[in-house]
């Protein structure tokens, strides 16, 4: 009797504790999630009735899968760019080059400043007026003109690399560092070239955290909302659709914005449970070898 | 052949040079729009081709100042970031309990769920929460700014203090105990001064995150609680980027000071989790 009694106050307890948690989670997630999914099948202003019209309009219309392609566009080229510079990025600063601990913090820099500043300062530098269209119309010869990169789509992926690829960078640095370097030592001593340890024995074990880190980065990128809204000029991805509806339209089109949230929240879980099976499998491979 | 042998040989001497011209562009890429922000922030007359502004002023700032209201939006925004931060770490502080020292029933379940705001896009529930926060007339003050940020700074909080409580060592407990500690004293002698850091840590971390945060704020702001996110994008929006650009300078300069403090203490992989200025 007292262990039973002992057994169901611990989980009390434990329900206790966790109860601040699950309220914030019910009141400020779970519920809204909800309330969002009902009003995304209301009609137009109504308290009542249900209707599949604000996704027949957002889907069926060419603009609306635009919006969807452009931001998996984004989302995924930024990605690729951010492993293309982290895994450089990494090697290097794994050898503790002189002023390495500056560069780590260097790379960190952009976690930490609001994607508004980030994207302000971008469009400042790369603008037609910034130091980067100055140095090529005065010291590149044969270019006379300004070279197009604020509010445009390559220009919005490389300020979503700017913003996002610390995410992979960090994580690919953190999970080389822990590499045991007896193991290239002894490919090196079999006699492998320092390119083939680097593509046959480096990369392969740190591909499961090169994919890890991407993860975040896509999932950052997927979502950004600041740096489309005021960096985007006409390429406007999901996020920055929604908020349009609501703030451009009077009164505010509360169902037609909660249906592309709804799209968007989906498309956000199918692609990640996709890429987290990839990465798993990936990275089961990986230890494999 | 002996010609390639020795180009490569000579990329391979060279790769230092290579790596530091990589490292250079890279501190280049990231810390331009910075100086862009700060020189444009203080410059006067700066137009098309030149490099550098031609006379250098303070009006911005005190435009900013007076204009931009910025002494109010900082207030609102502090104040808002200490509301958030302080519910924040109690929901941190039990579940992080619950989940690093005790038995229960799914926990990997549990915590998954807990986490799941982490996944979704915050635009997304951000649009339930400012619809709710409307109908409960929570928009536009102090608490309903804060509540708003909490749905993204809760879970943080949760994860790095479920991490710091799990790393409590059991037997340094039971030492104390031998010792003749009670409970009270286990707790505040030897339980409080480990933990602290860990505390310490996740409240900078959601007060930063709330000082950033823009997309819960955006749909739940009103003239009273505006902060400095919101008031740099309303600058934005208005066209005046000297302005914006003394703003920016106003709000970026706090984040970087706490990056210089806790880069050293925080490992980084713990800062990834932590910010997200979506």
């Amino acid at each position: 009797m007292t262990a039973f009694w002992r057994r169901n106050s611990s989980g009390l307890i434990t329900l206790l504790l966790l109860t601040p948690a699950l309220v914030s989670f019910f009141g400020l997630f779970f519920y809204p999630m909800v309330l969002t999914l009902i009003l995304s099948f209301r009609p137009e202003g109504e308290i009542l009735g249900w209707t599949l019209e604000n996704y027949g309009r957002f889907l069926s219309n060419p603009d609306g899968r635009w919006v969807i392609v452009l931001t998996f566009i984004l989302a995924l080229g930024s990605t690729a760019l951010s492993i293309l510079l982290s895994v450089p990025l990494a090697l290097i600063l794994r050898e503790k080059v002189r002023g390495h601990r500056f560069y780590r913090l260097i790379v960190l820099v952009p976690l930490v400043i609001p994607g508004l500043i980030g994207a302000l300062g971008l469009l400042l530098f790369w603008g037609t007026r910034g130091w980067f269209n100055l140095f090529l119309t005065q010291f590149v010869p044969f270019v006379e003109r300004p070279f197009p990169v604020d509010y445009t789509l390559h220009g919005l992926i490389m300020f979503y690399v700017w913003l996002y690829f610390p995410y992979t960078c960090v994580t690919t640095l953190s999970s080389l560092e822990s590499l045991d370097r007896s193991i290239e030592e002894a490919g090196a001593v079999s006699g492998a070239t320092r390119w083939q340890v680097l593509r046959h024995i480096v990369l392969p074990l740190i591909t499961p955290a090169i994919l890890a880190g991407s993860v975040l980065t896509f999932m950052a990128a997927f979502g950004a909302f600041s740096v489309p809204l005021i960096a985007g000029g006409n390429y406007r991805p999901l996020s920055v659709e929604i908020y349009k509806e609501i703030s451009i339209f009077i009164p505010a089109r509360w169902s037609a914005a909660s249906a592309i949230a709804v799209v968007m929240g989906v498309l956000q879980v199918i692609f990640l449970s996709l890429y987290m099976r990839y990465v798993r499998r990936a990275g089961g491979a990986g230890g494999s070898r | 052949m002996r010609l390639a042998r020795a180009y490569i040989r000579g990329l391979w001497d060279g790769r230092m040079i290579l790596g530091y011209t990589l490292l250079l562009s890279l501190t280049l890429f990231i810390v331009a729009p910075f100086l862009m922000i700060a020189l444009r922030s203080v410059g006067k007359g700066w137009f098309y081709r030149l490099w550098l502004p031609p006379q250098l002023t303070l009006d911005w700032y005190r435009w900013a100042v007076e204009v931009g209201n910025i002494p109010e939006v900082m207030k609102n925004t502090l104040i808002i970031g200490i509301i958030a931060t302080a519910i924040s770490t109690v929901i941190g502080i039990f579940a992080g309990w619950a989940f690093g020292r005790r038995q229960m029933p799914g926990k990997e379940v549990a915590m998954a769920i807990v986490l799941l705001p982490r996944m979704i896009p915050p635009i997304t529930y951000a649009l339930g929460v400012a619809k709710i926060f409307y109908t409960l007339e929570l928009v536009d003050t102090y608490l309903g700014v804060a509540l708003a940020h909490v749905s993204v700074c809760a879970p943080y909080a949760i994860l790095v203090l479920s991490a710091t409580f799990e790393g409590l060592d059991e037997r340094v407990l039971e030492a104390a105990g031998v010792c003749g500690a009670n409970t009270i004293k286990r707790f505040f002698y030897v339980v409080l001064p480990l933990i602290m850091p860990g505390i310490l840590a996740s409240m900078i971390f959601t007060f930063t995150h709330s000082y950033n945060e823009f997309t819960l704020t955006l749909l739940t702001y009103g003239p009273h609680t505006v902060t400095l996110p919101v008031r740099t994008y309303l600058a934005v929006g208005d066209g005046y980027w000297e302005i914006t650009s003394a703003m920016a300078v106003i709000m970026v300069v706090p984040s970087l000071v706490i990056l210089a403090l806790i880069q050293r203490r925080a490992e980084p992989e713990k800062l990834v989790g932590g910010f997200k200025g979506v």
